[in-house]
C-alpha cells in the first residue's frame, strides 16, 4: 500500500433548510464511511465512489436518485457521471427516468458501451437491455420534492437563474484515492427543480460536474449548474493544481473566478493525487464529509 | 481589430471524389461568416451564419447531410459559445431540425439554461417556431449507404466514419469578441441516444474574450476524456501560440487516450490555427478579406486573384 486512501463527499451546495440540515449531515457521514470501508478493505477509488454516491441516491435527503427534484412538468429526469482516473475512462448518463442509481448506470455505460455518454429514451432502452430495473417515477419522488415543485408552479415567471442558485438545486457526489494512488469521481442529481424538460445541468458533463486524472486529482461539483459549465468548474481547479495550487487553493481560485465572471454560486470537493483534499464552497451551506 | 473567421468540416480521412466538394463548402462557409462580420455583425453570428452553410450542405455531417444511428434515425448535436460573457447554449439529440446551431443559439437566449437534450429540446424548437422536419428530408443517399455497409456483420462504423467530419467555426469581430460554434451528426450507427463531445461545453467548443475560441471535431470519446477545447485554451492562458497550443492539446490526447482530432483556434489578437493529427481536416480561413483553405497536412491553398470582392459577390 503506497497511499493512504481518502474519500469526500458531498450532498450539495445551497442554502440547505434547517429540517433537512440535519439528515443531511447524517447521509454524508454514512455516504463517506461507506465508501471508506471500501478502500479501506484494499477496493479501487472507483468502487468507493460508486458506493457512496449510491448511499446519497438512496437517501431521501438529497436531490439524486431518491428524493430527486420535479421538472416543469411534475417528472423525473436524472443526471450522473463517473470518472476514472487511471485512464480517464468516463460514463455519464443525462435525462434519463425511473433508475433508482443513475451512478450505477453511469458506470455501466463506461464498462459497456463504446459510447461515454447516453441521453433520454436511447439510455433508458440502453439500461433496460443491460438488466436495470425500472423503477416507477413515484417511488423517487418525495412528499418534500412535490411541495417545493408546486410552489414553484405558482410562481413560474418569476422563477430566475439568481433564485435557482441558493434554493432549489443540489446534487451529491464522491471524490476517493485508493491505495494504489488512482483518483475517480462520481456525481449524481436530479437538478433544479420546475427545470425545463430535457435540461442537462453540469453534472454529466465531463469537466464540468467532475474530472478525475491520476496526474493531478479528482473533483466533484455542485451548486448553480448553468455557471458550473460555462466555467468548466472541475476541470478548471485541476488546471490550478497543475500549476501549482494546492486542492483548497485551486478550489477558492475557481469558485471566486465563477462568482466574479459568471455570477454564480458553488461548491466542490477535490482531492489530490497526493491525498490531499479540500470541500469548498460559496454558498449558504454545503453537506460534506472526508475521512482519510 | 480585424475581424477574422475560420470554419472546419471535419477531422479523418477525405474521400478523394468529394474533396472539391468539401473546399468548396469550407470556403463558401468562411466567406459567408467573413461577410457577416464585415457587415458589422458580431463574432457570434457570423459563427452560427458560417455554421447553417455547412449544415444545409449534404457533404457535411451536420443538419442535411447527417449520419444514421443504428435505428436508421437521425439525432445531431450542437454547441454555441459567446466570449463576452461565457453565455452558452446547446442541444443534445435533437431530430427533425434543419439547423441544430440556431436552436443552440435559442437555448442561449430564450432559456435560463444551457444544454437541453432528446424530446426537450423538440418540445422547446416547437414552443420557438422552428419549422419540424421530417427525417427522412436530412437524409442524403451517401448517408443511408453508409448506415447500410455498417449493418453487415463484421463491419466498422467507425473505419467508415472516416471523412465524415462535424462541422464548426470560430471568429472574432471588430470589438474583440470571440465565439465558436459546432454542430454534427455524431458517428454513423451509434447506439440511440448517444451523446459525443460536440454538445459539451469545453469538449466540442469554448469561447472567452479574455484568451480565444475553439472548435473541435475528431474522436469525440477521446476529446471528450481530455476536454480538448479548453485544454488548448489553457494552453493559450500559458503562452502559447493558437498553433503550439492546438498541436499541444491535440499530441496530448494521442498520446494519453490514443485519440485523434483536429481544431480550429483563434485567440484574442487574431492569431488563428487550423490543425490536426488525423491525416485530413478540411477548412477554411478568411483574414484581410484572403481566404485560404486547406485538406492535408502542410498544404494551405490561398485564393489570391481578387480576394475580397470576387468571393463576397458569390452571395
Amino acid at each position: 500500500m503506497d497511499h493512504k486512501p481518502v474519500i469526500v463527499v458531498h450532498g450539495g451546495a445551497w442554502a440547505i433548510p434547517d429540517f433537512l440540515a440535519e439528515s443531511s449531515t447524517n447521509g454524508v457521514k454514512h455516504a463517506a464511511c461507506c465508501g471508506f470501508s471500501i478502500l479501506a478493505q484494499g477496493g479501487s477509488s472507483m468502487q468507493a465512489v460508486e458506493a457512496a454516491v449510491r448511499v446519497l441516491e438512496d437517501d431521501k435527503s438529497f436531490d439524486a436518485g431518491h428524493g430527486a427534484v420535479l421538472n416543469a412538468d411534475g417528472n423525473v429526469e436524472l443526471d450522473a457521471i463517473i470518472m476514472d482516473g487511471r485512464n480517464l475512462a468516463v460514463g455519464a448518463v443525462s435525462c434519463i427516468k425511473n433508475i433508482a442509481n443513475p451512478v450505477t448506470f453511469a458506470r455501466t455505460v463506461l464498462e459497456q458501451c463504446r459510447c461515454a455518454m447516453l441521453t433520454g429514451d436511447g439510455a433508458n432502452a440502453f439500461a433496460e437491455e443491460m438488466g436495470i430495473p425500472n423503477v416507477p417515477t413515484d417511488e423517487l419522488v418525495t412528499e418534500h420534492a412535490i411541495k417545493e415543485w408546486e410552489q414553484y408552479q405558482k410562481y413560474r415567471q418569476s422563477v430566475t437563474s439568481l433564485f435557482n442558485t441558493e434554493k432549489a438545486c443540489d446534487t451529491v457526489g464522491a471524490v476517493a484515492i485508493d491505495s494504489h494512488g488512482n483518483v475517480s469521481c462520481a456525481t449524481s442529481t436530479g437538478g433544479i427543480t420546475n427545470k425545463m424538460v430535457g435540461r442537462v445541468g453540469d453534472s454529466p458533463i465531463i469537466g464540468c460536474g467532475g474530472y478525475a486524472d491520476n496526474l493531478i486529482g479528482a473533483v466533484s461539483t455542485t451548486g448553480h449548474g448553468e455557471s458550473i459549465m460555462k466555467v468548466t468548474l472541475a476541470r478548471l481547479v485541476l488546471l490550478y493544481m497543475e500549476q501549482g495550487k494546492s486542492p483548497k487553493d485551486a478550489a477558492d481560485q475557481a469558485l471566486d473566478y465563477m462568482k466574479n465572471r459568471v455570477h454564480g454560486r458553488g461548491g466542490l470537493i477535490v482531492v489530490s493525487k497526493t491525498g490531499e483534499w479540500s470541500a469548498s464552497f460559496t454558498t449558504k451551506r454545503m453537506a460534506w464529509a472526508g475521512i482519510d | 481589430m480585424k475581424p477574422v473567421v475560420v470554419v472546419h468540416g471535419g477531422a479523418g480521412s477525405i474521400v478523394k471524389e468529394y474533396e472539391e466538394g468539401y473546399i468548396s463548402g469550407v470556403s463558401q462557409a468562411a466567406l459567408k461568416g467573413y461577410e457577416a462580420l464585415k457587415n458589422g455583425s458580431n463574432a457570434l453570428k457570423a459563427v452560427e451564419e458560417a455554421v447553417i452553410v455547412m449544415e444545409d450542405d449534404p457533404h457535411f455531417n451536420a443538419g442535411y447531410g447527417s449520419v444514421l444511428n443504428q435505428e436508421g434515425d437521425i439525432e445531431m448535436d450542437a454547441i454555441i459559445m459567446d466570449g463576452k460573457n461565457l453565455m452558452s447554449g446547446a442541444v443534445s439529440a435533437v431530430r427533425c431540425i434543419a439547423n441544430p446551431i440556431t436552436l443552440a443559439r435559442l437555448v442561449m437566449e430564450k432559456t435560463d439554461h444551457v444544454l437541453l437534450t432528446c424530446k426537450g429540446a423538440s418540445q422547446f424548437a416547437k414552443s420557438q417556431g422552428i419549422p419540424e422536419v421530417p427525417t427522412a428530408k436530412l437524409i442524403t443517399e451517401r448517408s443511408r449507404e453508409r448506415w447500410k455497409k455498417n449493418l453487415a456483420p463484421g463491419s466498422n462504423p467507425l473505419k467508415l466514419q472516416l471523412g465524415l467530419g462535424t462541422v464548426g467555426a470560430v471568429a472574432i469581430d471588430g470589438e474583440g469578441n470571440v465565439a465558436c460554434a459546432t454542430s454534427t451528426g455524431g458517428i454513423s450507427n451509434k447506439m440511440v441516444g448517444r451523446v459525443g463531445d460536440t454538445s459539451c461545453i469545453g469538449s466540442g467548443g469554448y469561447a472567452d474574450n479574455a484568451i480565444g475560441a475553439v472548435s473541435t471535431t475528431g474522436d469525440g470519446e477521446s476529446i471528450m476524456k481530455v476536454v480538448l477545447a479548453r485544454l488548448i485554451l489553457y494552453h493559450m492562458e500559458q503562452g502559447k501560440t493558437p498553433e503550439e497550443a492546438t498541436d499541444a492539446g491535440l499530441d496530448y490526447m494521442k498520446t494519453r487516450v490514443d485519440g485523434y482530432g483536429g481544431a480550429i483556434v483563434i485567440n484574442h489578437r487574431g492569431e488563428w490555427a487550423a490543425r490536426f493529427s488525423t491525416k485530413q481536416m478540411t477548412w477554411a480561413a478568411v483574414k484581410d478579406g484572403q481566404l485560404q483553405t486547406g485538406v492535408y497536412q502542410g498544404k494551405v491553398e490561398t485564393e489570391t486573384e481578387n480576394p475580397r470582392d470576387d468571393h463576397l459577390h458569390l452571395h
